[in-house]
């Protein structure tokens, strides 16, 4: 006879979920669970697993998780999402709860996953070598990344950039999230196909680091010169954006020494996207690929 | 200033990453992360605990090949005291001159560069990834998934 647990895990795998609301997968090395009292969320959490990580998940037994996410309900109509057994937030909002929680799924994945440095950065491949592009969120890193894709660079990440232990970049394709179409805020899901590019599944060398904002009014100089950074100070830059960086900051670090010994890093303000793409390809073919 | 002194340098509680011309410190107790030129570095590697600033003074001379002045370790010293890098407390006195006044003086006759470590405090997970990074209200709705409100800490709450 099977163990409640085995029952569950069986359940799971066939797709039905009975009282007992928990889901427990892997992805990356990292073991989470997801509890709650209603199957209907813990449904959409398993129907949806490709929109937290690309990659793939494992399902595991419930006695291997490290992190659990519990959704329990609050006093006043609410609800509260425990990490850790700690609050996250109580979420009183009419909006569905499951992009927050998929995105925090993915926050710990990219914070604790096994040999690999998650970066928030858009990335994309230009004849074997890879052009990172750290950022934070209205920077305009998708809007470039898209423009670059368009162009026939190969697409790696929108969003989260993977390194792993020798700095070879790593797919993570979730599908391009850019602004300006209904509002400036808003925004819209495209597939790279969508915009005439594609999708490379290949380890990579980064051939170049780009800190860069989009900053509206600016206007590209003909004759683009990013200021060179020296590898240090490359490194300062980046790790603004370094998601494991305080919980394993060793292998974060040799990871992007790494990287620095291979890649140019180089900070700019820019302009126009379109504009931009060829200053960047220029630069890139002239002092990476030559 | 008495040269006399001895710096020593700070090991417990850091990771360090050594690269060619600069050396990282990541400091596990403040989670700051800090980049040290080629000249901060070279001082703080010679903060042995036997070396007294007159003789890291002699060594980073001798390593340039040409004297420089006490002032130029001092510049060193005293950042790598501030960013808590050293494992006793030295503390620096130019005379009344400000440091940037002294890297002024020093600059202009300097055959090597004036030491600098620049540093940044580590960001959290939720900051690096920017999940729900906002500046307003209107950058929260737009987030999918993030709280309406925007927080004082630049977090959709």
């Amino acid at each position: 006879m099977m163990s409640p647990r085995m029952l569950m895990k069986k359940e799971l795998e066939n797709g039905r979920i009975t009282n007992y609301c928990q889901i427990s997968f892997q992805s990356f090395g990292v073991k989470i669970g997801v509890r709650a009292e209603s199957s209907d969320l813990i449904n959409e959490i398993k129907n949806d697993l490709s929109k937290i990580n690309p990659n793939g998940f494992d399902i595991i037994d419930d006695s291997q998780i490290e992190h659990l996410f519990e959704i329990k309900p609050e006093e006043n109509k609410g609800i509260e999402i425990i990490k850790d057994g700690k609050l996250l937030i109580s979420w009183s909002h009419e909006m569905s709860i499951l992009p927050f929680l998929q995105s925090q799924i993915r926050l710990t994945i990219a914070e604790f996953a096994e040999s690999k440095v998650f970066l928030h950065a858009g990335a994309v491949g230009w004849k074997g070598r890879a052009i990172l592009i750290p950022a934070r969120s209205f920077s305009g890193k998708s809007t470039l990344v898209a423009e670059l894709v368009k162009r026939g660079a190969s697409y790696y990440s929108d969003d989260y950039a993977v390194l792993d232990q020798e700095g070879l970049l790593h797919p993570f394709h979730r599908q391009l999230s850019l602004r300006g179409f209904e509002d400036k805020y808003q925004q819209v899901d495209f597939s790279v196909e969508s915009l005439g590019g594609k999708a490379s599944s290949e380890p990579i060398p980064i051939g170049i680091v780009l800190i860069t904002k989009y900053k509206e009014g600016n206007k590209n100089p003909k004759n683009w010169k990013p200021q060179i950074l020296t590898g240090g100070r490359g490194i300062m830059e980046i790790l603004s954006h370094t998601i494991p960086i305080r919980y394993n900051p060793k292998f974060s670090l040799e990871v992007l020494n790494k990287v620095s010994k291979h890649a140019i890093i180089c900070k700019s303000q820019r302009g126009d996207a379109t504009e931009f793409t060829s200053l960047l390809l220029n630069f890139f073919e002239t002092h990476v690929i030559k | 200033m008495n040269s006399s002194q001895v710096p020593v340098a700070r090991k417990e509680g850091l990771v360090i990453q050594e690269m060619p011309d600069e050396v990282l410190v990541y400091d596990l107790d403040t989670n700051k992360a800090h980049c040290l030129n080629q000249t901060a570095a070279f001082v703080w590697k010679s903060c042995n605990g036997r070396n007294s600033v007159a003789e890291i003074t002699k060594l980073v001379g001798d390593d340039s090949g040409s004297a420089v002045p006490e002032d130029l370790v001092w510049l060193a010293i005293d950042q790598l005291s501030e960013k808590n890098l050293l494992a006793n407390s030295l503390k620096a006195n130019f005379n009344g001159s400000t440091r940037r006044e002294v890297i002024k003086k020093i600059g202009l006759a300097a055959v090597i560069g004036i030491p600098v470590v620049a540093s940044l405090t580590a960001p959290t997970s939720v900051l690096a990834a920017a999940t729900c990074a906002c500046s307003t209200d209107a950058n929260c709705a737009a987030l999918p998934g993030c709280p309406p409100t925007c927080g004082g800490n630049g977090i959709c709450v």
